[in-house]
C-alpha cells in the first residue's frame, strides 16, 4: 500500500509505502523510523480479537454487558488513556455525559502544561509546512527531536536547499539533524538551568542591554549572540517539546517562549512549533474543545446522573489521572488504548473496576485483578480502520486509511453500543 | 411520508413575494408541499397570528475550525462564566427518554453542540464558516460535523496562499490560476472563496507591516488589486453563485474607506460580496481622527449593483476576535482585553490571529463603530445586497441577533440606546435622523432570503412548494427582541426541532457545497509545488464525498448547482 499515513506518532508522515502479509502482518521496509518499527511489533499478526471478563474470554455482547453495568453503577468515573482517535472522542463524549466521567488523557499531563499557558497568555505558534518553506534559523530549545520524532528532520526540512541554522540552546545537538543539507548545526549553553536561559534571553529580547545583566557563567553574552541572530533572521522558528520540559512547572517556561517569539516579532518574524500530542491526544484535546468548550481534564455529566454539580467542570489541578487514582477519588475507570497496548496507570487500586478498550495484545497484560475488569480489544485507527487524527502543529488533520481487514470493531462503535446499553432509561 | 400543516400563520415570504399574507403551509418528505385537498393530516400546527418565515441563513459566522477552536482554549473564563453550571432546558428528552442536548458551553465561542443548539432555538437553519483554510479543511468540517441540527458550509481561503501568489506573480496564464481555485474548492468540499487582506497575510511572513490595495507585496511585488481581480474572475468563469466573499484590506484602520472603496472596484463589475463591513467604514474626521464613513460606504454599494456586503455590527461586552488576517491582528492586539491572544503561520495558505475584545459602550471608538455599522444598516437602500450579520464571534456572539433586529425595527429603541453611549459619539452620529425602520418583510430579506440569494441556495430561505421545510414561526409581540429569541415552532426539513425555546429534536445538518468543473491537469503543478514546500503529501489532500459525510456524521450532501450560462 503506499501513500500509507503512520497513526503512530503525531508526525502522521503520509509517505510511507507498507507490505500487508497474508497474516496481517505489517512491514515498512524503506522507512528508516525506530518508532514505526517498533509500533509494528504490535502488529505482528492477526491476534486473537476475543474479549474478557475477569480474565475469562467471553462474546462482545457478554463483555458490554457487564461493561454497561459499571457504568451504570459508578459515580465518579475517569475516561483515561484516550488514545483514540476523532472518531472515537466523538462516540466518547456522550457515554462520559451519561456517566459523569472525568476526562483525561495518557499525555495529560504535557498538554495540561501547553494549555495552561495558552490560557494565560497565548501563544505565537508556527506550522510544519511554514518551517519548511521558511525558516532559516530554527532554534531547538532543551530537547532532542528525534528521540520522540525520529523523522522531524527529514520530513520538514529534507528535500530542501535553503540555506539554514540550527542551533540547540540548553541541549546538546541533536544527532539525527545532520541528515540535513546545507545546514549548520551547533549548540550553546547545553547544561544551563532553561529557566535562567528563558529569563536573560527574555530580558535581552526586550531590549536590556547584556552588560546591564548581571552573570559571571558567559550566559548573558551567548544570549545576546543569539537575539543578534534571530533579529538578523528572516523568520526563525523556536522547536519545543512540552513534555521534556522539566516539571512541575513547564507552563511557565512556554509561555517564556512563546513571549520571546511574541516580541520578536514586533521587529522581524518568528514562530513557535511545540511538538506534542501523541497516541491522539491533541485529536482527543481539540474534539473535547469543540464540543465542550472546555479541554481536556473536564468533568462532563448531564444532569439526571449528578443533580447537584454542574454539567461541565473544567479543573486541570482536579481532574489528573495519577492524583484522582493516589486519593482513590474515582471508582471505575475506562482505559482507551487503541495505538499500542497500554499498561493500566500505575496507582489503579486493585478494587477498581475497568474497562479497557485496548489493542488485542493489551489482553494478557491486564492480569488478574481484584476488581472486574472488562477487556474489548479494539481496532487501531490507521491499521484496522479509517479514521482522522491531528498532526503535531495542530493545524493540519490527517485522514487516515485501514491496511488490513480484520473484524475488530473500533472505540467509535464500541463506545456507542455502551451509551445504548448503559442508558437506564433505554432498559426495558 | 407524512403530511403536516401549519396552519393559519401570516408569512413573510420576500422570495416569492408575500409580505404578510395569511396562508397555510404543507410539508411532506422536509419539503413543502401544495395544498393537496382531501389529503389527510398526519400533524397539524397552529400558527393563527403568529409570524412565519424560512428559516435564518447566516452566511457569516466562524462555527468551526482552528481558530474558533483556539478561541475556545484560550478563554475558558468565557465558558465558565455562562452554560457550563445550567445548559439545561426542563423536559429536553427524546421520544426514548434521553437527553437531547448533551453538555456544551461558552458565549463568546460556544462548543459546537452548544452553537448549534442556540441557532436553532433562534429560528435559524443554517450558518456558514467564512475562513476555513484548505490545510484546515477537514478539521473545519469535523466541527461543523459536530455543530447539530443547522445546515452548514465554508468558504474556503485563497489569495495569501504562497502557489497563488507565485502563479499570479508569474503572470502566465490565467486559466491555471482558474484551475487551481477550482480545485482548491473541490478540495475542500467548499461553498465559496473568502479573501482575508488580499496578500497581506503573506506579506506579513515576508515582514510587511501593511499593505493598501494598490501597494506591492514585498516579495511577489503583486497588488490586493492584483489578488481580488483574479479571484473575481476566477469564481466568474467557474459559475460559482457565491460572489468572491472579501475580508479587505485594512481592517479597523481610520481612514479606510478609500481602500474599501477601492476593493469594490478591483472586481471590475464582477460580483463582490464585502464583509463585515463595519470594520472598514471608518473616516478621519473631527477631533480624534476617527469618524463615521458610513454615508461614503453607502452610497458606493447603492451606486454598485455588483456589490453585496455583510455588516459586522459590533454588540457591546466581551467578545474574541478570531481571524485570519495575522497583518492586522497582530497590530491590534495590545488594544485587547483581557491581556492574552494568539497569532499564528500556518501551512503556506494563511494565518489566524485571536485576540480577545470588549466593546465598550463608553469607549468613542466602540461607540462609533456601532453606529457605524447600524448607519450601514440604515443607509443602504437594497435590503436583498445586506446580510445581517455580527461577524461571530468578531463583533459580537450570533446570539446577539434578536437584540439587533430590534435595533433596526424599532427607532425608539434604537434612541434610547445611543443614548447611553460616550457622548462624544452621539454627537458625530447620524442615527438620530435616520428614521428608518425595517419592516418584518426587510428582516425576512436580510436574515434569510437575501443570504440564500447570495449563497446560489434555491431550496432555502423561502417558503414556495419545492423548498426544503425549514421554518420559523414567531409569536407577533410588539418587542422584537424577545419575539426572535424563541419562536414557537422551528421546523428543520419538515421535522419540529424546537418548540418555545425547548429542543424537540436534535438531527444532524448537511453540508451546502459547489462542485466547480476545472482541468485537472493543475494538480501536476500542485504536486510540483508540495514537494518543494509543504510537509503533506498532495494525494491526501482532497476530501471525498464518503470522507466528508463521516467528517459531518452522516449529515446529507447538498450540493449546490453552479450557475449556468446567460444566469
Amino acid at each position: 500500500m503506499r501513500d500509507w499515513t503512520c497513526p503512530f506518532c503525531p508526525l502522521l508522515c503520509d509517505d510511507i509505502t507498507t507490505i500487508v502479509h497474508d497474516d496481517g502482518s505489517l512491514d515498512a521496509p524503506d522507512v528508516d523510523c525506530p518508532r514505526l518499527t517498533h509500533a509494528l511489533t504490535w502488529f505482528s499478526g492477526l491476534s486473537a480479537n476475543q474479549p474478557s471478563v475477569d480474565g475469562q474470554d467471553t462474546d462482545l455482547e457478554s463483555a458490554l454487558r457487564r461493561a454497561a453495568e459499571i457504568l451504570k453503577s459508578t459515580s465518579r468515573p475517569l475516561f483515561g488513556g484516550l488514545a483514540t482517535d476523532v472518531a472515537g472522542v466523538r462516540a466518547l463524549y456522550p457515554l462520559a455525559a451519561g456517566c459523569g466521567a472525568i476526562l483525561d488523557h495518557l499525555h495529560g499531563d504535557a498538554m495540561a502544561a501547553s494549555t495552561a499557558a495558552l490560557q494565560d497568555r497565548g501563544a505565537f505558534f508556527t506550522t510544519l509546512s511554514e518551517v519548511r518553506a521558511r525558516a532559516d534559523l530554527l532554534i531547538v530549545f532543551d530537547c532532542q527531536p528525534s528521540a520522540r520524532y525520529p523523522r522531524f528532520y527529514e520530513r520538514v526540512l529534507g528535500g530542501t536547499d535553503h540555506a539554514r541554522d540550527l542551533i540547540f540552546v540548553g541541549c546538546e545537538v541533536d544527532p539525527a539533524a545532520d541528515i540535513v543539507e546545507n545546514t549548520s548545526t551547533h549548540s550553546i549553553l547545553k547544561d544551563a538551568d532553561p529557566y535562567d536561559i528563558l529569563a536573560i534571553w527574555s530580558a535581552l529580547t526586550e531590549g536590556r542591554a547584556e552588560a546591564s545583566i548581571r552573570d559571571d557563567t558567559g550566559m548573558a553574552n551567548a544570549l545576546a549572540t543569539l537575539a543578534e541572530r534571530v533579529s538578523a533572521a528572516r523568520y526563525t522558528a523556536v522547536v519545543y517539546e512540552p513534555a521534556a520540559l522539566p516539571g512541575p512547572h513547564a507552563a511557565l517556561l512556554i509561555e517564556a517562549l512563546n513571549r520571546i517569539v511574541k516580541v520578536v516579532n514586533r521587529t522581524t518574524r518568528a514562530g513557535a512549533l511545540a511538538l506534542g500530542g501523541d497516541d491522539g491526544a491533541l485529536s482527543v484535546n481539540q474534539a473535547v474543545t469543540w464540543l465542550s468548550g472546555f479541554p481536556l481534564r473536564t468533568r462532563v455529566s448531564i444532569p439526571t446522573h449528578l443533580a447537584h454539580e454542574p454539567p461541565l467542570d473544567h479543573d486541570p489541578m482536579r481532574y489528573r489521572t495519577a492524583p484522582l487514582l493516589a486519593a482513590r477519588e474515582i471508582d471505575a475507570l475506562l482505559w482507551v488504548a487503541s495505538f499500542q497496548p497500554e499498561p493500566l496507570p500505575q496507582g489503579l487500586a486493585d478494587n477498581v473496576p475497568a474497562i479497557v478498550l485496548g489493542h488485542p495484545a493489551m489482553k494478557r497484560m491486564l492480569g488478574a485483578r481484584g476488581g472486574s475488569t472488562v477487556f474489548i480489544p479494539v481496532a487501531t485507527p490507521g491499521v484496522d480502520s479509517g479514521g482522522h487524527l491531528f498532526r503535531i502543529d495542530g493545524s493540519v488533520v490527517a485522514p487516515l486509511t485501514a491496511t488490513r481487514v480484520t473484524e475488530l470493531p473500533t472505540v467509535a462503535v464500541i463506545a456507542a453500543r455502551l451509551s445504548d446499553l448503559s442508558d437506564a432509561r433505554s432498559q426495558p | 411520508m407524512s403530511l403536516t400543516r401549519l396552519r393559519g400563520g401570516t408569512l413573510y415570504d420576500p422570495a416569492n413575494g408575500v409580505n404578510g399574507g395569511r396562508r397555510d403551509l404543507y410539508m411532506r418528505d422536509g419539503r413543502l408541499v401544495d395544498a393537496e385537498p382531501g389529503a389527510a393530516i398526519d400533524q397539524d400546527f397552529d400558527a393563527t397570528g403568529m409570524i412565519v418565515m424560512a428559516g435564518g441563513i447566516d452566511l457569516h459566522s466562524h462555527i468551526g475550525g482552528g481558530k474558533t477552536n483556539l478561541s475556545r482554549l484560550l478563554l475558558p473564563e468565557d465558558h465558565r462564566g455562562s452554560g457550563a453550571g445550567n445548559s439545561f432546558g426542563a423536559g429536553e428528552e427524546s421520544a426514548d427518554g434521553r437527553y437531547l442536548r448533551l453538555p456544551s458551553c461558552g458565549v463568546c465561542t460556544p462548543g459546537t453542540l452548544a452553537t448549534g443548539y442556540r441557532y436553532a432555538e433562534m429560528g435559524y437553519t443554517a450558518a456558514f464558516e467564512p475562513a476555513m483554510m484548505p490545510s484546515n479543511a477537514r478539521h473545519t468540517h469535523l466541527e461543523m460535523g459536530d455543530t447539530p441540527i443547522i445546515d452548514h458550509g465554508a468558504y474556503v481561503m485563497l489569495g495569501n496562499d504562497e502557489l497563488f501568489l507565485q502563479l499570479l506573480a508569474e503572470r502566465d496564464s490565467f486559466e491555471r490560476l482558474r484551475d487551481y481555485v477550482g480545485w482548491t474548492m473541490h478540495a475542500s468540499k467548499a461553498l465559496g472563496v473568502k479573501v482575508v487582506n488580499p496578500g497581506g497575510i503573506s506579506a506579513f511572513k515576508f515582514n510587511q507591516r501593511s499593505l493598501n490595495v494598490d501597494e506591492q507585496h514585498v516579495h511577489y511585488g503583486i497588488t490586493p488589486r492584483d489578488v481580488l481581480h483574479a479571484l473575481s474572475r476566477a469564481l466568474t468563469e467557474l459559475r460559482v453563485p457565491h460572489p468572491l466573499h472579501v475580508h479587505a484590506s485594512n481592517l479597523g484602520v481610520p481612514g479606510n474607506i478609500d481602500s474599501t472603496i477601492a476593493t469594490m472596484d478591483a472586481a471590475d463589475g464582477l460580483p463582490i460580496h464585502l464583509t463585515h463591513i463595519q470594520f472598514h467604514s471608518y473616516g478621519v474626521e473631527g477631533p480624534r481622527k476617527f469618524s463615521s464613513g458610513a454615508r461614503t460606504i453607502a452610497d458606493a454599494v447603492n451606486a454598485r449593483p455588483n456589490v453585496s456586503i455583510d455588516v459586522g455590527q459590533i454588540i457591546f461586552g466581551q467578545t474574541v476576535t478570531a481571524s485570519g488576517d495575522t497583518m492586522m491582528q497582530f497590530k491590534n492586539a495590545p488594544l485587547g482585553t483581557p491581556k492574552k491572544w494568539i497569532v499564528g503561520d500556518i501551512e503556506c495558505d494563511a494565518g489566524c490571529g485571536i485576540v480577545p475584545f470588549r466593546y465598550r459602550e463608553q469607549s468613542y471608538v466602540n461607540a462609533l463603530q456601532w453606529i457605524i455599522g447600524l448607519e450601514i444598516f440604515l443607509l443602504i437602500d437594497d435590503p436583498w445586497r445586506v446580510s445581517m450579520t455580527t461577524d461571530h464571534p468578531n463583533g459580537g456572539p450570533f446570539t446577539s441577533y434578536p437584540h439587533l433586529i430590534r435595533l433596526l425595527m424599532d427607532k425608539g429603541f434604537r434612541d434610547e440606546q445611543l443614548a447611553k453611549l460616550n457622548p462624544e459619539a452621539q454627537v458625530a452620529s447620524a442615527l438620530p435622523e435616520l428614521k428608518r425602520e425595517f419592516s418584518l418583510y426587510d428582516i425576512a430579506i436580510i436574515t434569510r432570503a437575501g443570504p440564500a440569494r447570495l449563497l446560489g441556495l434555491k431550496d432555502r430561505g423561502h417558503l414556495g412548494a419545492g423548498a426544503a421545510a425549514d421554518i420559523a414561526v414567531y409569536r407577533d409581540e410588539a418587542d422584537k427582541e424577545r419575539m426572535f429569541t424563541s419562536p414557537a415552532y422551528v421546523f428543520k426539513d419538515g421535522q419540529l426541532v424546537a418548540r418555545d425555546g425547548t429542543l424537540v429534536a436534535t438531527p444532524t445538518g448537511g453540508i451546502h457545497y459547489v462542485s466547480p468543473d476545472f482541468d485537472h491537469g493543475i494538480e501536476r503543478t500542485l504536486r510540483a509545488y508540495s514537494a518543494k514546500n509543504l510537509v503533506g503529501n498532495p494525494v491526501h489532500a482532497a476530501i471525498s464525498d464518503d470522507e466528508i459525510c463521516a467528517c459531518c456524521r452522516g449529515g446529507s450532501l447538498l450540493p449546490v448547482a453552479c450557475l449556468t450560462a446567460g444566469t
